[in-house]
């Protein structure tokens, strides 16, 4: 039928093509949290993300297909069967638990609050005051993440703004409609090497996950429940990554730091 | 020059957009990567809303018999899925069949034959069910309202002749509606065209979605979101052109 | 879904009903106003003002509500100028004040094309019986053009205050917390996405039943002449 010739026109002229086959792994990422995970106009999907997935895949001898889909939509999908595993930089955390599985932690965050050079919290060293400075702050996270979690638990007094992306938090930092802004630090530099930076700096206070159950246990590869078997193959080879110094590698040239994190 | 404190102000305003504006075309002129993009994605809209519309058009077209010729309890069933449309945010019901209807979604697709294409078409195809399902309530109201304005002595006189039921839907209820219905189905048009740019919260590449990738990259949103208002202006302008046209040519203007 | 489920989640979801009411109430009681203005610089005999009120109309009704929304929010925010001006920059800073801003200009257009056919579809016969009993233009349009206009144009005005309902559900793009921005929040909270999507929509169907009820209400009343 014309309809039916279409429609199917149009999914080809709309859409990349690569079809799902044997010994393939797709990998639903963010694409928008550089340095993690960013796609082009084209994408392609580059970044820390990329790397981890791409030397996952090169470990299990599979080909590497992303999939790029908005950060809170990533739980879902997966569970959906959109893709085999979510690589975006995603916390291990008990909520997140009940939903999907999640590898080892192969990486660690370091959670850092972003602020106006002129802020009252710019100067602050300590975790306790900065938690007593946030009070009544107007903060900006992104929707569905750990950071959302950590500040609606423990400084519920702010007025906590959630953006979809982190592009749209920092627009707001910048025009100044939020006074901070809570997000992973490598992730946060991006902005600060930008030209609307310069008027902002990091609080020199790091939120270790280990404070807070709201900030996870590390990063880790999202899994779908039923997927034993490639949950404890990919288990194996990020050991193996992390242990050989690849992701080591990887995270240097990303973030200038090394952010991985042993399997024991 | 104006002297008073006010146009001053404007002038300083205006100063600024242009430099703002200036600025940014010469971004994206250099960086021609984000024309072409724009581009694409507005190919992706129009195509999400052509599809959409057609199924939507379908589905009125079902729906709107169902209401006029008032079969229970099928009238019912369509009732309250047009109140339901009608009813509820279009953002809502996108977020709803986006994070949870997938198993459908794939059914749907690989009824079709479609099931590989499934995978990487997946937002394109929650779209065309979100927007066509949207259309498709608003295309039941413009096709039951052209059936009630068929006049029903032509029916009857038609019954009178002895013509055959199937007929007379064949030969004369659907052409007039077919007619009547051209300046609805225009807004129902409209309408989607419009609402296509709230898939963009489920990432699918189109002219929304674009422009709010480029604003961000190049912490640009005026230049960008200005273009993309731009855009849709366009299209919404072309295709009104395209329905004047087609109403003149079905002889609408003039006296039936 | 469980009732405790629902103990937990309604309220959560009601704390929006305050917001989505105050941001349609006041975007309505904006854009009627300036709708009617627009109308009546449409029928105006002034071809700059006519001229004006056309492609005004033409523009807000030819682009999407999200991208007016995101233009007015992320691109107005980043112009110098309005950040420094206090009055803009009030109106532009908070995300529930913008929106309130770009809905109402939006409302206008479509309200000035409903008000616009309801003056147009009175009769000239009514306008020259006025005319000549020596009314005032304004006290004609006071009396006999206003009402009688309304009266037409309710139908399809009652249709656009649900619209402006449901636009305000956009205003959660751009950090407003009105019922589908703690949809949104408890999602990301329970994952129990069908469920609390079902009960915003619930609460919306409700709203806008509400608002259907009470406009054929109005209708009745304004109509009550003509009463078998």
């Amino acid at each position: 039928m014309n309809l039916k010739v279409l429609s199917l026109a149009l999914l080809l002229a709309g859409v990349s093509t690569a079809h799902a086959a044997e010994g393939e792994l797709s990998i639903g990422t963010e694409g928008a949290y550089p340095p993690w995970s960013m796609a082009d106009a084209a994408g392609n999907v580059t970044g820390f993300d990329a790397d981890v997935g791409n030397l996952l895949c090169t470990k299990l001898a599979m080909k590497c297909r992303f999939v790029v889909q908005a950060f809170d939509g990533l739980i879902p999908a997966l569970k959906a069967k959109r893709f085999d595993v979510i690589v975006s930089g995603m916390s291990i955390t008990q909520d997140r638990k009940k939903e999907i599985d999640f590898s080892v932690g192969y990486a660690e965050l370091a959670n850092m609050f972003l602020v106006p050079k002129t802020s009252d919290l710019a100067g602050i060293k300590d975790i306790d005051a900065l938690l007593k400075g946030l009070d009544g702050k107007t903060i900006g996270v992104q929707t569905g993440t750990t950071h959302a979690h950590f500040i609606e638990k423990r400084v519920p007094s702010a007025n906590l703004k959630t953006y979809d992306t982190l592009d749209n938090m920092q627009i707001d930092l910048a025009s100044g409609r939020v006074e901070a802004a809570f997000a992973d630090a490598s992730a946060l530099q991006d902005f600060l090497a930008k030209p609307e930076g310069k008027d902002f700096q990091f609080v020199d206070v790091k939120v270790q996950s280990k404070f807070d159950s709201t900030l996870g246990e590390g990063i880790g590869v999202g899994i779908a429940k039923e997927n034993t078997e490639l949950k404890a193959k990919i288990d194996t080879a990020l050991c193996e990554l992390v242990a050989d110094g690849s992701i080591g590698k990887s995270s240097q040239k990303w973030f200038k730091m090394d952010i991985s994190r042993s399997c024991n | 020059m104006l002297t008073t404190p006010v146009a001053d102000k404007a002038w300083e305003f205006a100063a600024e957009l242009r430099a703002n504006l200036m600025d940014a075309s010469l971004i994206l002129v250099w960086q021609g990567g984000w024309i072409r993009a724009i581009l694409q994605g507005a190919a992706i809209t129009i195509a999400v809303g052509t599809v959409s519309m057609i199924a939507g058009a379908l589905i009125g077209t079902l729906c709107g018999v169902i209401k006029w010729a008032r079969i229970f309890p099928l009238t019912l069933v369509v009732d309250a899925y047009t109140s339901l449309v009608r009813g509820v945010p279009e953002l809502l019901i996108i977020y709803l069949l986006f994070f949870s209807s997938v198993q459908f979604v794939t059914q749907v697709a690989t009824a079709f034959g479609y099931a590989a294409l499934a995978d990487s078409g997946y937002a394109f195809i929650i779209a065309i069910v979100a927007i066509g399902t949207i259309s498709g309530a608003y295309s039941t109201e413009v096709i039951r309202g052209a059936l009630a304005s068929i006049p029903p002595g032509h029916i009857e006189a038609a019954r009178a002749l002895g013509i055959p039921g199937r007929r007379i839907f064949r030969r004369i209820i659907i052409p007039q509606m077919l007619r009547i219905a051209i300046p609805g189905m225009n807004n129902v048009w409209q309408t989607t065209i419009k609402d296509t740019a709230l898939v963009s919260v489920v990432g699918l590449q189109e002219l929304m979605r674009t422009a709010s990738v480029g604003a961000g990259s190049t912490r640009n949103p005026l230049i960008f979101y200005l273009i993309a208002a731009a855009v849709y202006f366009a299209i919404t302008l072309i295709s009104q052109a395209g329905f004047d046209r087609i109403e003149r040519l079905v002889g609408l203007r003039s006296r039936k | 879904m469980d009732m405790e489920f629902l103990e937990t989640s309604m309220p959560f979801l009601l704390r929006g009903l305050s917001t989505t009411a105050a941001l349609t109430a006041i975007s309505v009681a904006i854009g009627f106003n300036l709708g009617l203005g627009l109308a009546l610089m449409r029928l105006s005999e002034n071809r700059f003002l006519a001229g004006f009120a056309k492609y005004y109309s033409l523009v807000f009704r030819g682009t999407p509500l999200l991208v007016q929304l995101f233009l007015f929010y992320y691109g107005l925010g980043q112009i110098g100028f309005i950040k420094s001006n206090a009055i803009t920059w009030w109106v532009i800073s908070d995300g529930a004040r913008c929106a309130v801003m770009a809905m109402a200009l939006n409302t206008a257009a479509y309200t000035s094309e409903i008000l616009r056919g309801g003056l147009l579809s009175i009769p000239a016969g009514l306008k020259e019986a006025a005319k000549a009993a020596g009314m005032s233009s304004f006290l004609r349009f006071r009396r006999i053009e206003f009402p009688l206009a309304i009266r037409q144009a309710l139908p399809a005005y009652g249709n656009e205050l649900i619209l402006v309902v449901k636009g305000t559900s956009l205003a959660s793009t751009i950090t407003v917390l009105e019922i589908t921005g703690y949809a949104k929040r408890l999602m990301s909270q329970t994952f129990a996405i069908f469920e609390v999507f079902a009960l915003a929509g619930a609460i919306y169907l409700v709203i806008n039943l509400t608002l259907v009820m009470l406009i054929r209400l109005l209708e009745g009343h304004l109509m009550r002449h003509e009463a078998r």
